[in-house]
């Protein structure tokens, strides 16, 4: 079980160049939340999950961690990196086979004890028992999907990000995925998601963000940055 | 065609009978080139590294120096090092021309510029995914950092394997600074210029034939590395 956390997001902001993609977006999350961030194509819902996973420089962004607020961005990095896991759109898989990418994971968790049992355990929650000495490469798109969730298992972050996790999945393999992220859920993990499709998500999720000109905008009063809708609507 | 033949059998004799000269300069040659490159690749790893995923000021012009530098002849490197080196240059206090640590040097820049441009090839058609999925499972960058040349071995093993090819079998540099003293720093490649212009062309064919099984090995450790690479019909 995660302990419980308040991380509040405020004033993020990213440009490429001359493009703006993010003008001060803001939002919260706390234990057992579950977000579908949704938006056109290009409206800055890859770029939005990259900067909260530390992945992606933003030109700001200020981040409130239990009331104690982190900056510069180099601690902010490490604060992000150190509680938030990140998903791609396509889950890298590591060379070699599956087992080997689940004990990558779990050797970088310094929580966990017993190695094997817990990657054993992971293999087993993500039924993944008979591919566990294939090859990582030759396995199928819902495969790595739910290699990628059993490595998060295994990370055990507090706040998960998904990248159009349900994209290019079967019907079965959805169906997995969306029952894997709701034990998550239930174990207190916050869920970030981006996705075209909100509706495949059925019940999941408890908060919902739109991403418009380059802005959130607000459809979870439970969630909404008071403060950013007005200045949005003020503008 | 008849000197061809001659000298070629005879070779070939002094090769299988153990000719303790011949094999010595094999030795030295491949002693001081795998020195060389040992020592040049975790520079050259770090360096393609930063070429590749860094983002700071000078990089392109970094990239285009080292490109550069791959056609820098042998000889030049030996000049460099040579005047670097010689009792006059500012380093000649080491006493270090004419020695092996002096080749080793020459080989180290020579084949630095081949690891470094090659490794940055193999970075940046890496897949960018590979940092950022160690990064997110929590890998601190230096544990990050040894991940990603793991998933990338094939092209890093193909920069080593041509630095390696580069170096065992130039002359220039370690002419100059090895100075070609028989037992110390005489090597496949100046030896089989010296035998050459002795007009003993069994030994030049013999330390060639080496290199040439080498150059052929690498190949082969190469193709093996790289895998099959064939499409399924």
């Amino acid at each position: 079980m995660i302990d419980n956390f308040h991380i509040s997001f405020r004033g993020i902001s990213k440009s490429f160049g001359k493009n703006l993609v993010l003008d001060n977006a803001a939002f919260n999350i706390t234990n057992h939340d579950c977000i579908v961030i949704t938006g056109e194509n290009g409206a800055g819902k890859t770029t939005l999950l990259r900067i909260l996973a530390g992945l992606e420089k933003p030109d700001h962004c200020q981040i409130t961690v239990d009331n104690t607020t982190a900056e510069p961005w180099r601690r902010l990095r490490k604060r992000l990196l150190k509680s938030i896991m990140y998903l791609h759109q396509q889950p890298y898989m590591l060379a070699g086979t599956l087992r080997r990418n689940l004990e990558y994971a779990a050797k970088l968790n310094p929580a966990i004890v017993d190695r094997e049992s817990s990657v054993n355990k992971a293999i087993h929650w993500a039924g993944l028992q008979a591919l566990e000495t294939h090859s990582s490469a030759s396995l199928s798109g819902g495969q790595k999907q739910r290699v990628a969730l059993a490595r998060a298992r295994l990370r055990d972050p507090q706040i998960l990000l998904l990248d159009e996790p349900t994209s290019n999945l079967d019907t079965e393999s959805r169906e997995k995925t969306l029952h894997m992220l709701r034990e998550f859920r239930d174990c207190g993990m916050a869920i970030v998601i981006a996705t075209h499709d909100p509706e495949i998500f059925g019940s999941l999720p408890n908060g919902n963000l739109h991403l418009d000109d380059h802005r959130i905008i607000y459809d979870d009063s439970r969630i909404v940055d008071l403060d950013s809708v007005r200045k949005t609507q003020h503008k | 065609m008849d000197v061809l033949v001659t000298s070629t059998l005879e070779a070939f004799r002094l090769l299988f009978t153990g000719n303790v000269e011949i094999w010595e300069i094999i030795g030295i040659s491949f002693r001081v080139s795998t020195l060389a490159i040992f020592s040049a690749v975790p520079l050259a790893l770090v360096i393609s590294f930063f070429l590749a995923y860094g983002n700071f000021f000078g990089r392109r012009f970094l990239i285009s120096l080292f490109n550069t530098f791959l056609s820098v002849p042998a000889v030049v490197i030996g000049l460099t090092l040579f005047i670097l080196l010689s009792r006059q240059g500012p380093m000649g206090d080491f006493k270090l021309l004419f020695t092996q640590p002096a080749m080793i040097a020459g080989q180290f820049l020579l084949c630095l510029p081949i690891l470094v441009s090659m490794a940055h090839a193999a970075f940046q058609s890496a897949d960018r995914r590979a940092w950022e999925t160690a990064r997110t499972l929590g890998a601190k960058p230096v544990y990050a950092f040894i991940t990603v040349p793991s998933e990338t071995r094939s092209g890093l093993m193909a920069a080593m394997l041509a630095g390696y090819g580069r170096i065992i079998s130039e002359v220039g540099a370690s002419m100059m600074l090895g100075g070609n003293i028989a037992h110390y720093t005489r090597n496949i490649p100046t030896a089989i210029a010296l035998e050459t212009s002795k007009g003993n062309f069994a030994e030049g064919i013999a330390l060639g034939a080496v290199l040439l099984f080498l150059a052929f090995l690498l190949n082969s450790l190469l193709q093996y590395v790289q895998g099959k690479g064939s499409i399924n019909p």
